[in-house]
């Protein structure tokens, strides 16, 4: 599992400093500070973040809003973004509502609000609610990454580096190259938001990343997947899978 | 009725006749005319003839000839009143000098008519006028010998003189003289002087004609001297001319001439009198004039009156409405006055209020900055002498006088937000047990200052709808007030519980100090801003559960207190839950 990728942009190095120092001691990976409009959009196309926490006010201008308007209009590059601001001046306010998705955090902040801004935030661009602050679920997917919460810390995975999921009642377990872990997520969400041309069912309990399939032994049901982990392959889904798999090949 | 003395004798070309007197005959005529009038009357009630008679008696000649034309044009006149039309035609020619057209009309008068005799003499007038003097003295011979009663106020001298000058007129002197001197003789008894005057002159012209001059002298001189007695100026202009021309016949031209000035001057004071009747005229004319302008003016004056009445009256009516525009505007000016005036008095209440505020807000920075600085005084103190072990407690009650006012500020301005409206506003769903979480984070250090467990049970799965930052704002107070009034090693508990269909209650229970019923219901009620300061150390302002009621009902919720003196206080804060269907 990777650290989550933050961005962040602020003016006022003690305000930076501390953000920073609160964001590491979180396991996030800050990949940049930006302290003005220009600066922000260099880094934002260079560093690839994850999440991105501005400063409304910069240099005593909401240049902050500005940027984060640039960010939301390019559609392939948009990103999860929180607000930081110390005060609720309303029209302020009005304003970087029109940059939906919007979540905001009012200074002085505590860590525990600075956790919870970023996983709304993650939660409301994604579109999936209720995700981290309930106790059914733990997993925000996108197109490239999942965000799990681990505790208290949110990391992410590579979605192409999942080789198989295994689905045991409310968990899947989820298998990469390197790593085996627990996520707290329904069968029919995960297939819902994957790729399905990508993940496929094998049977009731396995989705198969069909880029990782070696071998079908279609006589034990197995499947054979990069890295020498098999997975079983029901009757229901078999034809489909070598169907697909050979016209891949 | 000038019938008489119409006509002249000419002897000498020069020889002047004598004229009618108009007093004289003015008597005469208005006699009569009353007589005409009263027998006429009886006529009336023929509209035509009324307006006739009426023009008649006043001398309009026009109009009586024009209703007396329209009387006769009507069927079924009797003829007595035919006889009355064409008498007044008659006389109406007459005066106008129409004399053809007079005679005429005079004799279509029947014998029956009353006033026949009076006809017969104005037919003889007329045939005089028109030198027809035999006619004229067969009219007149005709009436003649009637007694007076007959003639009908016809002067008998009258007829006699006419019947005199018509032989005169024919030439048969003779004739004349008799009728001449008998008249003298008459008018001598009645002492008439003017006419008297006149006959002496028109015998003095027979005997004249008759060339017998010494008689005729004698006449002229008589006329002259009797004329002296007379004021009438035509008598002495007649007597003087007359004698002015005998006595140029007879040569004596001095005499003539001397005559002949009196004359001269008589006549110009007949013309005086003539210009004095036109000027008489005139000014008749003129004060009629004046009068009609009077009448012009009156008229006009009533137009204007009229207008000014109409005016008037307008300019009421726009009065009245303006009175009654301005009364109704009056009583709304009160009403609003009346609003204005509660609306200033609620103003002037809220506007001490907020004076109260101010002062107790700044007397308690006050507080807090004095007891910093003496605190500082002690820090710095203490680190001359390098009482290192001092230092942290006097760094930790800096640090809890600073939170203090921070809060205080903080409300303060979170308060002044609310009331101007300028703060981001937005109710969304929210995880309560997050909120109560976040908000607690903060107040670790002031729960192990005072050695207070906390506990959060708020059921995680609970969503309320709210806006964020004001919420935590009220979650911030209660805390506060919690921590305020618990002791050492207390217990604070925030739970929540689902009892109404609609809302989740957050309770937040201390086992402090607790209230008292009368402080409860004070902290409740609506607009008190301000509790007294019963505890100098840890009651304070009020303006934090006061933000509390105004930031709860702008959330759409519901505030309440259960508390008992001495073992705790419960604040319940009820907030509205989502809809079912998990749309906020």
């Amino acid at each position: 599992m990777d650290k989550v990728n933050v961005l962040v942009v602020e003016d006022t190095p003690a305000e930076s400093d501390k953000l920073i120092a609160a964001l590491k001691a979180n396991n996030f990976n800050v990949v940049g500070l930006a302290t003005s409009f220009k600066d922000a959009l260099t880094l934002y196309h260079s560093t690839n973040p994850d999440i991105l926490i501005i400063d409304i006010f910069l240099n005593g201008s909401p240049d902050g809003v500005s940027f984060a308007e640039a960010v939301t209009l390019s559609p392939e590059g948009a990103k999860p973004f929180v607000f930081l601001t110390s005060s609720t001046d309303r029209q302020i306010f009005e304003r970087a509502k029109l940059t939906k998705p919007f979540s905001y955090l009012l200074k002085p902040f505590n860590e525990l609000e600075l956790l919870y801004a970023i996983e709304m935030a993650l939660e409301k661009f994604y579109e999936q609610k209720d995700v981290f602050f309930g106790d059914e679920e733990d997993t925000v997917i996108s197109d490239n990454y999942l965000f799990i919460k681990k505790g208290k810390a949110l990391k992410k995975i590579l979605v192409s580096d999942i080789i198989y999921i295994e689905v045991e009642d409310k968990y899947c377990n989820i298998i990469t190259k390197n790593e085996k872990f627990v996520i707290l997520i329904s069968l029919v969400k995960i297939l819902k938001l994957l790729n399905p041309k990508v993940f496929m069912r094998s049977h009731r309990n396995y989705i198969v990343n069909i880029e990782k399939v070696s071998e079908i032994v279609p006589s034990d049901n197995l499947i054979v997947l990069s890295g020498n982990h098999k997975a079983v392959i029901s009757d229901t889904f078999k034809d489909k899978i070598i169907s697909t798999v050979k016209t891949l090949k | 009725m000038s019938f008489k003395y119409n006509f002249l004798f000419f002897v000498c070309s020069v020889f002047f006749n004598i004229h009618s007197y108009a007093q004289d005959i003015a008597l005469t005529k208005n006699l009569l005319d009353t007589e005409i009038e009263k027998k006429s009357n009886r006529y009336k009630n023929q509209k035509a003839f009324a307006k006739a008679q009426v023009a008649y008696l006043n001398k309009e000649w026009d109009s009586t000839l024009i209703f007396t034309a329209k009387q006769l044009n009507i069927s079924n006149n009797n003829d007595d009143l035919i006889n009355y039309c064409h008498f007044f035609r008659g006389n109406a020619f007459n005066q106008k000098k129409i004399f053809n057209e007079a005679e005429k009309e005079f004799l279509k008068v029947s014998e029956s008519f009353p006033f026949y005799n009076l006809t017969k003499m104005f037919l003889g007038t007329i045939a005089s006028e028109q030198k027809k003097f035999e006619k004229a003295l067969s009219y007149f011979i005709e009436i003649e010998n009637y007694n007076s009663r007959e003639l009908q106020h016809i002067d008998k001298l009258n007829i006699q003189e006419n019947i005199a000058l018509c032989y005169m007129g024919l030439g048969k002197l003779q004739e004349a003289e008799p009728y001449f001197k008998s008249v003298i003789e008459v008018q001598k008894k009645k002492q008439d002087t003017i006419r008297l005057i006149g006959t002496y002159g028109n015998i003095a012209n027979l005997y004249y004609e008759r060339y017998e001059d010494t008689i005729a002298i004698k006449y002229f001189t008589k006329a002259y001297e009797l004329s002296k007695k007379t004021k009438d100026f035509y008598s002495k202009y007649t007597a003087a001319a007359n004698m002015s021309v005998v006595e140029e016949n007879r040569r004596q031209y001095k005499l003539a001439l001397t005559y002949q000035l009196e004359a001269q001057r008589w006549k110009d004071s007949v013309n005086n009198q003539s210009k004095i009747y036109e000027v008489a005229k005139i000014e008749k004319k003129l004060a009629v004039e004046q009068k009609q302008k009077e009448v012009d003016v009156l008229e006009a004056e009533n137009k204007v009156k009229v207008a000014q009445r109409n005016g008037i009256l307008v300019s009421a009516l726009v009065l009245l409405a303006l009175l009654g525009a301005s009364v109704y505007f009056y009583r709304e000016k009160v009403k609003s006055n009346k609003i204005i005036t509660s609306q200033n008095e609620a103003l002037d209440s809220l506007n001490a209020t907020k004076d109260k505020l101010f002062s107790i807000v700044s007397h308690d920075l006050r507080s807090s900055v004095n007891a910093l600085k003496t605190s500082n005084r002690n820090l710095v103190s203490n680190l001359e002498t390098k009482n290192i072990d001092k230092l942290g407690g006097l760094l930790n009650s800096n640090s809890a006088i600073v939170n203090g006012a921070y809060n205080l500020l903080d409300n303060l301005l979170n308060w002044a937000m609310l009331q101007t409206k300028q703060t981001y506003f937005n109710i969304e769903e929210h995880r309560l047990f997050m909120l109560v979480e976040h908000v607690a984070f903060n107040y670790q250090a002031l729960f192990a200052e005072k050695n207070i467990t906390f506990i959060n049970t708020v059921s995680k799965k609970g969503k309320i709808l709210a806006d964020q930052e004001s919420l935590k704002i009220i979650l911030r107070n209660l805390l506060d007030n919690a921590i305020k009034f618990s002791d050492l090693d207390g217990e604070i508990s925030v739970y929540s519980s689902s009892e109404e269909d609609n809302y989740i209650q957050l309770i937040i229970e201390d086992c402090g100090l607790g209230m008292s019923e009368a402080t409860r219901l004070e902290l409740l009620k609506e607009t008190s801003l301000l509790s007294k300061k019963e505890n100098e150390d840890i009651i304070g302002t009020g303006l934090g559960i006061q933000l509390c009621k105004s930031m709860i009902k702008k959330n759409n919720g519901k505030f309440s207190i259960e508390s008992q003196l001495g073992s705790g206080t419960k604040m319940i804060v009820s907030l509205p839950k989502p809809s079912i269907d998990g749309q906020s």
